[in-house]
């Protein structure tokens, strides 16, 4: 008798969303299976990284991230294209760390013309994402809504605490949105749920479940994450089946491992790069083998092993 | 009575109708057919038409067409005899109305100078004259936003004059404060208009303080319609056409309203009964007759004589708008960071209530009519009249009304002023009910803070936490002794009508229970099914809070659940419980009993008060509570028996509890109740005396209490056993547990 192979049946299937416009556009989500998981249903687009640029970086940066940019660092528009031209991005996303009200406190209207600039020097699509800063990024991702009206640009991340400032002026002005929720499956539903009874179609919403790097949550992230797709798809629960991103850039390059020198902590060895480079990477193994669409990377070479193994599961 | 307005709606419309008609052929003769007729800046040509029929207006020879579909529309004008038109018939005739005016408009742009200002935000005294007219698209993408977030709850269009300019300051200034949109147009009998009232007041007009003056005629007003109309395409995603979705949107998601000031002739009947259609309500001041069963709007329809000092308030009762308060106004910092500020002895002005004093707050609802929002007031000697360092009784008393607000809500919002008082700075706040005791700090003395500010924390925080169910907060602080002494008897009668109130409730008289999934977020497939008769298990949710809890925030973890029909009544099982049961918890369960810990029980997350588990050898159960470290005579201390327990898992022999639970006539009563417990620690017994006297008093064993052992008659299973058989144990003699 000849071998079948035993194939899993979902009933669901992950929504597509499209990011950008006309020769930009991307595609990501529609996975009818359980990551990677081809032989068990149809997996139409292959995750996408979006390469980070800051407008201000922190001077605790380690080296790691600072020398592959070194001739760009102040200028973003520049970086954003070297991410594109020389490392190859999909995608940009543009973090507007300095409009944190703790930090330079950049207005709305800046950052908001600066995405613009970049948004239309690039020939990928551009996700724009706030401060953190929970009232700021309430002004100032509306304010790039409204100043990038018609561009389908993905901004967020939108909070329970600012979900409706963002959301509504993305449904006016024709964006996408990240709703983020404190690793809580019922949380991230939630919020899909608020932000589509704003009118912002489900097609729109793309979820954050707080990311957590190697050795700092990420199997809480994982966790979730696959609970998520495990209600996408076997449950057919049509408010969670929103593609998922992972903002895991900033989070695996403030690890205390990626910042140590050898002189600190001996047992790590001298090789800092490698060190940095691996623990991004890995961290984006674990996100996309728990059901990520799009990650947000910062080092050229951690994104190159990452698309390595996307080419090697697809 | 509705007969009489809707005949002068329909009247008035045939006048509007036929006057545009005659408008029409004029402009056809004067400009031709082929002369384009548009808008300023919109992709939606004449946006009313557009959007409930999908017409495209674009030159004045397209406009005859409306003519006709007006005529489709308007009813014949009723005979005195009929007892006909109902509302039907009058909205047609609206909505013909509010066609013929969109043309109109429209027709405005054509004449030469201009009368309005096109593609202009704001009025300047430069300008020949303030009427803006229609919003071009940019304008409404900017300020539509506003409604779906919610920083603009919705708008007032305001057709005529107030009495006097002060009065339409105060009207205007009013809604401004709520964050509303006052859209203006038409004058009254003597020509005056609302806004040239607030010009002369000094008042600055434009989108940018929210006062727009659309234009002198009436029918200007079709503007806010219009503005309605491409909000829905815009962010409703409604297609032009699609008059019934359009219309719904407005129902559901613009909170506007008409207020119509002074005489209301037919003309602007026509047009208040367009606006119905859009689900917005007419406010008069004048005695018009009213509309008002609910049907079309959300309340009511038509609502007149009201005063104008009191206008502004009623409109948003009847157009049921929820107000947000951005900012609380109080002289301190407020937030949860002073939630667990202490205020020592010498740092405090003022002590209120307490064991020294007394101290309660209470709140309960009244009819709308009866309580004034934002009303606060202070009753005795305020915190100017004491010493430094002294004393005052306290009563805080809360009146509450809402269009959705049940009885059953009053003990979850008056729990809340606990956190809500904390969370300013300077103000501590312990206990509840009849415990209150709170000082004030020398600080939030010095920077201003007096007693009404209570009211002004508690009405912001109410509205904005439980705008869903609450629409007006009155509060009353009283520091009058005997005042307090005399409504602290009344507020007594009330908690304890309030505590009998769920006593008395049973699950057998009761069809809808509540789920609780909160805790799904570390125990994935874990669901309480919260019953009158059987709380959460962590004792912090009973069946009334988990139905406010819906009721405030019908996304959240609690859902409501028709029990439908009954599978086990021993058991309690339900066909409907059981169906919610299936997919909530992932498909984990199939089944859930209410009432057994042998069969089915109901799962655990992590957060019960107590765990129940059975003593085979003894045929008896124990309940241990979390405060207890020591062995148990089933083996395992608490912490093991909740590492084997939660999760979100069916342990038959083992379910977790809360302590109120074990006085419940539905505690384990598949296995027998209160007469299976034969071991508990001796604190919890203690704590629980009450509860297992009276429950035994009912199950005929009024010794109940004495024949339950605690870690003081052992903690081995044999132990337990030994001292059942010395007091005679009800357990011994039942069925076997399996």
């Amino acid at each position: 008798m000849a071998f079948s192979a035993v194939s899993e049946k979902y009933s669901g299937k992950m929504r597509e969303m499209e990011i950008g416009t006309g020769d930009k556009k991307v595609v990501v989500g529609g996975q009818a299976t359980m990551p990677f998981c081809t032989f068990d249903g149809d997996y139409p687009h292959r995750p996408v990284i979006a390469m980070e640029v800051y407008d201000v970086v922190d001077p605790e940066w380690p080296a790691a991230v600072v020398d592959p940019f070194k001739d760009v660092i102040n200028d973003p528009v520049a970086w954003a294209k070297k991410n594109v031209e020389e490392y190859g991005a999909q995608m940009i996303c543009l973090q507007l760390a300095s409009t944190d009200p703790n930090g330079e406190n950049r207005s709305a209207d800046e950052a908001a013309a600066l995405a613009k600039e970049m948004a239309s020097a690039l020939s990928v699509p551009l996700l724009v994402w706030g401060s953190g800063n929970v009232e700021k990024d309430a002004d100032v991702l509306s304010k790039v809504c409204e100043v990038c009206e018609g561009m389908n640009l993905l901004v967020g991340p939108a909070v329970e605490e600012n979900y409706k400032k963002i959301a509504a002026a993305a449904l006016g002005y024709g964006h996408n949105v990240v709703s983020q929720s404190p690793i809580d499956v019922n949380m991230a539903k939630q919020m899909n749920i608020l932000i589509s009874n704003l009118g912002l179609p489900m097609e729109k919403i793309i979820m954050e479940p707080s990311t957590g790097a190697l050795g700092y949550g990420v199997e809480y992230t994982y966790s979730v994450m696959e609970r998520i797709s495990l209600a996408a798809l076997s449950q057919n629960d049509e408010k969670m089946q929103c593609p998922m991103i992972n903002d895991l850039g900033k989070e695996c390059w403030k690890a205390r491992e990626v910042k140590l020198t050898d002189e600190e902590e001996p047992s790590f060895g001298p090789d800092m790069e490698k060190r940095g480079v691996l623990w991004e990477a890995m961290t984006a193994f674990d996100m996309l083998l728990a059901g990520s669409n799009l990650l947000i990377m910062r080092n050229p070479k951690a994104v190159k092993l990452t698309e390595q193994l996307i080419s090697e599961l697809m | 009575m509705s007969k009489i307005i809707l005949s002068s709606a329909i009247r008035g419309a045939h006048k509007i109708v036929d006057r545009v008609e005659g408008k029409i052929n004029a402009a056809l003769e004067k400009f031709g057919a082929d002369q384009d007729v548009k808008l300023p800046n919109t992709a939606y040509y004449l946006p009313v038409i557009y959007g409930m029929t999908g017409y495209k207006v674009e030159k004045i020879g397209d406009m005859p067409k409306v003519i006709e579909m007006c005529r489709d529309l308007l009813p014949e004008v009723p005979s005195e005899e009929a007892w006909l038109p109902y509302l039907g018939p009058g909205l047609d005739a609206g909505m013909a109305a509010c066609f013929a005016y969109d043309v109109e408009e429209a027709l405005k742009y054509l004449e030469d100078p201009c009368p309005y200002l096109p593609m202009k935000e704001d009025p300047e005294d430069t300008d020949p004259d303030i009427w803006l007219g229609a919003a071009d698209d940019v304008i409404l993408r900017k300020r539509g936003v506003e409604f779906v977030d919610g920083s603009a709850p919705g708008f007032a269009a305001v057709v005529g004059a107030a009495k006097d300019v002060e009065t339409a300051v105060a009207i205007a200034k009013e809604l401004q404060e709520k964050s509303i949109y006052v859209f203006m147009a038409g004058p009254n009998p003597n020509g005056v208009t609302f806004a040239e009232q607030l010009k002369e007041g000094g008042v600055q007009l434009g989108w940018n303080t929210r006062l727009v003056p659309f234009g002198k005629d009436v029918s200007a007003a079709i503007h806010a319609l219009g503005f309605a109309t491409r909000a829905a395409l815009t962010f409703g995603g409604i297609k032009p056409g699609d008059f019934k979705g359009n219309l719904l949107y407005n129902k559901y998601r613009v909170f506007a309203f008409v207020l119509a000031l002074d005489e209301v002739d037919d003309e602007k009947y026509a047009a208040a009964a367009g606006a119905i259609n859009w689900g917005f309500p007419t406010i008069a001041d004048t005695d018009i007759p009213e509309i008002l069963p609910t049907g079309v709007c959300t309340y009511e329809h038509v609502v007149s004589n009201i005063p104008q000092e009191e206008i502004v308030s009623k409109a948003i009762e009847v157009r049921g708008l929820k107000i947000t308060i951005t900012k609380i106004d109080i002289p301190v910092s407020y937030g949860p960071a002073f939630e667990g500020e202490r205020i020592k002895k010498d740092a405090m002005h003022v002590e209120l209530g307490g064991p020294k004093s007394m101290g309660f707050e209470f709140a309960y609802s009244k009819p709308l009519d009866e309580v004034e929002d934002g009303k606060f007031t202070v009753v005795g000697p305020d915190l100017d009249d004491v010493e430094v360092g002294g004393l005052l009784p306290i009563g805080i008393w809360i009146e509450l009304a809402g269009r959705k607000f049940q009885e059953d809500f009053e003990p979850i919002l008056e729990r809340q002023c606990h956190h809500l008082l904390n969370g300013a700075e300077g103000v501590l706040h312990i206990g509840q009910r009849d415990i209150v005791w709170m000082r004030i700090s020398k600080k939030a003395y010095e920077a201003g803070f007096r007693l009404k500010h209570f009211g002004t924390i508690l009405h912001a925080k109410m509205h904005n936490e439980f705008g869903a169910i609450v629409d007006k907060v009155q509060v009353t602080i009283y520091t009058d002794e005997e005042k307090v002494k005399e409504l602290l008897a009344v507020a007594r009668n009330t908690w304890h009508e309030r505590d009998n109130r769920l006593a008395d409730m049973t699950d057998e008289t009761t069809e809808t229970y509540y789920s609780c999934t909160l805790c799904q977020s570390f125990a994935p497939t874990h669901v309480c099914v919260v019953t009158p008769e059987r709380p959460g298990l962590c004792g912090a949710y009973n069946w009334l809070d988990c139905r406010a809890s819906y009721e405030i925030n019908p996304h959240g973890p609690n859902q409501p659940i028709e029990k439908g029909e009954t599978i086990d009544e021993r058991l309690g099982k339900w066909k409907g419980v059981d169906e919610f049961v299936g997919p909530a918890s992932g498909n984990a369960f199939e089944s859930f009993a209410a009432y057994s810990i042998m069969e089915d029980p109901m799962t655990s997350c992590g957060c019960f008060e107590a765990i129940a588990a059975c003593l085979f050898a003894a045929n008896a159960i124990m309940v241990v509570d979390r405060d207890y470290t020591g062995d148990t005579p089933c083996g395992m201390p608490f912490s093991t028996l909740a590492g084997t327990v939660g999760g979100g898992l069916q342990t038959p022999g083992f379910v977790g509890i809360s302590k109120f639970y074990i006085g419940s006539k539905k505690f384990i009563s598949a296995e027998g109740g209160l007469k299976r417990l034969a071991w508990m620690p001796k604190a919890l017994k203690e704590q629980l005396k009450d509860l297992i006297d009276k429950r035994g008093e009912e199950i005929g064993i009024p010794n109940m209490y004495d024949l339950i052992a605690t870690e003081e008659n052992g903690t081995t299973e044999e132990e337990v056993m030994a001292f059942m058989s010395e007091v005679g144990h009800p357990a011994l003699e039942m069925d076997p547990l399996m």
